[in-house]
């Protein structure tokens, strides 16, 4: 109805304000202009070409995570692993690349597809683990996290290491995803990411799949009884959402970071959780929240060095967001906001 | 004898509607007086108020004379009453001790008497007979001795006057045997029991009084001693014969389902399924007679394909069915309205058109590229369309389905349901919750349905809607079926007594 979707709107914007407002009575508090901060986090973050095209890089792997949980959660499996299916894809695309030795375009493809399959691989196990063994999901794909982030540890300081410090080999020059641009560092994988979103945006609201998938989503029951398959749409989700966080890690290691160290990819896969969240769930608006976030975390920088305002007043920004978000979303379900919403609205019809 | 509990004309309405009107009862001192009818007759209403969960609309309750306001339970506890509900309030993963003496606020302090605790309960438990191993872990001892932990919990705050809600429900006969003997010492020491129950062989057994309720309005209270079974559940289900506007017809077609012999959770009362035999033809209503839990939930189930049948043969359609889900029942054109329309039937979060859709997005009609394309304008077409033949009233197709009013979702599981042009509908509770116009609607379409040839199974526990509808009637009674009776002129009072399991 007209009156969810505004609402949907509504109040991620309102949250934003609102965060953003608390953050400003901070900087305060900390004896520091808040419009001055403010203003040189937008200049870091939009002013310049270069600065532009850090915030787009920035928010690639956040598309990726972001898409991941909120494919997964739409068919009602909270997988809070996107972390580890993100390094999954990116152990597995630069693996591939050193492996093969040569280099091209040809091992470019192979090495993103080598990490999508791994992190649809590392979105099956716990699918597995929950639909035939009943685990709980949130706890089984953080545990995954753990596993992926030490295995890297052994990727870079053994198996792949490179001379005495503790990081792998870079991945070839021609094997690298390409810049659209030759001065500036965005790659065609923001392209893949955003088509992505398109496609996952698509896949959902138009297609049989996508439908029945949403309907597990909201009642495993009801869907049962009308026939559809839950077990194999929650593995489905599993799979699916782990590979779209598979495939952005093996994007960000071919495109941006080249090779792995340690703290690689550290935070990706919970921002990907609050940007879903915020974007409630809906793929083109996760798209929009993830670039949001970007802006935020390059702008940081820039006024940290301005201003002297610290690059955490922004993670409690962050974090404020997030948390208003989820408490406006909650607070639709008090009866006594759901009367005044339901009031303003008919009070609209009747104009 | 002292009369403790008087409740005076109490009513209790949520929205319109009244689950309970104008109730009139009371409780002696040292008496089991009980409260017989059948599921939604307010018995469960009238007990919430009287443990404070629920505030009366009108009414007032006395305590030995004086006026009471039960505002909360933990007020109703401090009253000296205590409630045994069916399903067990206890703590699974600490031992009975720690569960009889959790939340005990009449002593302060830090640290817990354990002996002298100890030693009171044991005193009560050796009086009154309920052996327990106070030691022992909640999930390792049966659901009898649960249920005397229950007992056991409610005397220790100081109980007079309990109530015991469906206490026989998960017992085994012996257990039901051991609870009757701990009734009679408490009887004996003065505690008076409301005693919940649909089982007219323990009620005639326990009871002093019997209080019927029916559709929220007491209807009588007899003496138990004066009374027998077939005057209970005469009065419990209200009959006066309501004629039937629909016409009955004998079907001689072929069968579209049968079971043969189907066992499910056998040994369970309540959920399972024992030896049953049963075919439905085409062209007939047949309607299964009740009281809730019985084995319905599970007969639909199995006849759905939603559950498997353990031992026995299910045929559909003349074939054998093997190991299948709901999609190949659904594939053989098998229909099902679910008794739990919310929960089973519809996605509450999604629209009016999305649930009328729910089952056929992968049909031709509404998608191309093999369900790559979701073709939106026939559907919106289409649950337009049936929007205006089911007379579904919401405000647009777009409406989340959540907020439409019980008799409207309902229509639109009736809509996605037989359009489908089932060989086979199973309807359970079908006119659950629906007021009068909807309730006509559901079953007026149920019979046109039969017309068109459709078998049709019905499940309800509304023996009226079964009366009416059905041209063979089946009772089921704890997983057997008891008997079987022609829709024509039916036995109303044998069907009762059977439905009573006599």
């Amino acid at each position: 109805m007209q009156k969810t979707k505004t609402l949907n709107i509504l109040i991620p914007i309102l949250s934003i304000l609102l965060a953003f407002i608390i953050g400003m009575l901070i900087i305060l508090l900390l004896g520091k202009n808040p419009v001055e901060a403010i203003g040189y986090l937008m200049k870091g973050a939009f002013g310049s070409k270069t600065n532009l095209a850090n915030t787009v890089v920035r928010s690639m792997p956040l598309i990726f995570t972001g898409l991941c949980t909120c494919f997964a959660y739409r068919c009602g499996v909270f997988n809070l692993g996107g972390e580890g299916q993100f390094l999954a894809g990116s152990m597995a695309a630069i693996t591939v690349t050193l492996l093969i030795g040569h280099e091209g375009w040809w091992v470019t493809i192979v090495a993103v597809l080598a990490g999508t399959i791994a992190g649809g691989f590392w979105g099956l196990l716990p699918g597995i683990l929950k639909t035939w063994r009943g685990l709980n999901e949130m706890i089984t794909t953080i545990m995954f996290n753990y596993v992926a982030t030490l295995f890297m540890g052994f990727l870079y300081t053994t198996a792949l290491r490179e001379g005495s410090v503790p990081q792998t080999a870079p991945v070839p020059d021609a094997t690298k995803i390409g810049r659209i641009i030759s001065d500036l560092r965005i790659t065609w994988g923001i392209v893949i990411a955003v088509v992505l979103g398109f496609a996952i945006w698509y896949f959902l609201f138009y297609t049989s799949k996508g439908f029945q998938l949403r309907a597990v989503g909201f009642n495993p029951i009801a869907s049962s009884y009308n026939g559809l398959s839950v077990k194999k749409y929650m593995i489905a989700a599993f799979v699916v959402s782990g590979a779209v966080a598979g495939l952005g890690g093996a994007a960000d290691i071919l495109g941006t970071q080249f090779r792995l160290i340690s703290g690689y990819g550290g935070g990706y896969g919970f921002d990907g959780v609050a940007i879903a969240l915020i974007a409630q769930l809906h793929p083109l608006a996760t798209v929009a929240v993830a670039y949001f976030f970007a802006v935020l975390r390059v702008g940081s920088t820039t006024m940290q060095v301005g201003t002297g305002v610290p690059t955490s007043v922004i993670d409690i920004i962050q974090a404020l967001v997030i948390i208003f978000a989820v408490a406006g979303s909650s607070m639709l379900y008090l009866p006594k906001v759901k009367t005044f919403i339901t009031n303003i609205f008919e009070k609209k019809e009747v104009k | 004898m002292n009369e403790i509990l008087r409740m005076e004309h109490i009513s209790k309405q949520f929205g319109d509607f009244y689950a309970n009107k104008d109730i009139n009862f009371d409780v002696r001192e040292g008496e089991v007086h009980t409260l017989l009818g059948e599921n939604g007759a307010g018995k469960s209403t009238l007990m919430n108020v009287l443990i404070g969960l629920y505030q009366p609309s009108e009414g007032t309750i006395y305590l030995h004379g004086k006026k009471v306001q039960i505002d909360s339970p933990a007020e109703a506890v401090r009253l000296g009453i205590g409630m045994v509900h069916q399903h067990f309030m206890l703590v699974e993963a600490m031992t009975v001790m720690q569960n009889i003496i959790l939340g005990d606020k009449r002593f302060k302090g830090i640290f817990i008497d354990h002996a002298a605790r100890r030693k009171e309960i044991l005193e009560l438990s050796w009086r009154y007979g309920l052996n327990t191993d106070l030691e022992a872990k909640i999930t390792d001892i049966s659901v009898g001795a649960q249920q005397r932990v229950e007992i056991l919990k409610a005397l220790y705050r100081g109980a007079e006057l309990l109530i015991l809600d469906e206490p026989t429900a998960a017992l085994t006969d012996i257990e039901v045997e051991g609870l009757y003997s701990v009734i009679d010492k408490l009887k004996a020491e003065g505690k008076s029991i409301i005693f919940i129950s649909h089982k007219m062989r323990e009620v005639l057994h326990v009871s002093d009084r019997v209080t019927i309720l029916r559709a929220g309005k007491t209807i009588q209270t007899l003496i138990a001693s004066e009374t027998d079974g077939k005057e209970l559940a005469n009065l419990m289900i209200g009959r006066d014969l309501v004629e039937c506007d629909y016409e009955k017809k004998e079907s001689a077609l072929e069968p579209v389902v049968e079971l043969k012999n189907v066992d499910y959770n056998k040994t369970s009362k309540h959920n399972g399924l024992n030896g049953v035999t049963l075919m439905v033809r085409k062209g007939e209503i047949l309607g299964i007679a009740g009281v809730d839990g019985n084995g319905q939930s599970q007969l639909s189930q199995i006849v759905t394909g939603v559950t498997m049948a353990e031992a026995g043969e299910v045929m559909l359609k003349g074939c054998k069915v093997g190991r299948v889900t709901a999609a190949d029942f659904i594939d053989k054109n098998v229909s099902h309205i679910p008794e739990d329309r919310n929960r089973m039937g519809l996605v509450g979060n999604m629209t009016v058109e999305e649930n009328l859709l729910l089952k056929s997005t992968q049909k031709c009609d509404f998608c191309d590229l093999n369900g790559w394309h979701l073709k939106k304008k026939a559907m919106r077409a289409y649950s337009e369309k049936m929007r205006a033949k089911y007379d579904i009233r919401c405000q647009g197709m777009d409406q989340e389905i959540r907020s439409l009013s019980g008799g409207n979702q309902q229509k639109v599981i009736l809509a996605r349901e037989l359009e489908a042009k089932p060989d086979l509908l199973v309807a359970v509770h079908p006119t659950r919750g629906l007021d009068i116009g909807a309730t006509r609607y559901v079953r007026d379409n149920m019979i046109a349905a039969r017309d068109a040839g459709c078998a049709v199974l019905l499940i309800s526990a509304d023996f009226d809607e079964v009366l009416q509808l059905s041209d063979r009637i089946i009772v089921m009674f704890e997983g057997k079926i008891m008997g079987e009776y022609s829709g024509k002129n039916p036995p109303i009072s044998t069907i009762s007594l059977a439905m009573a399991g006599k």
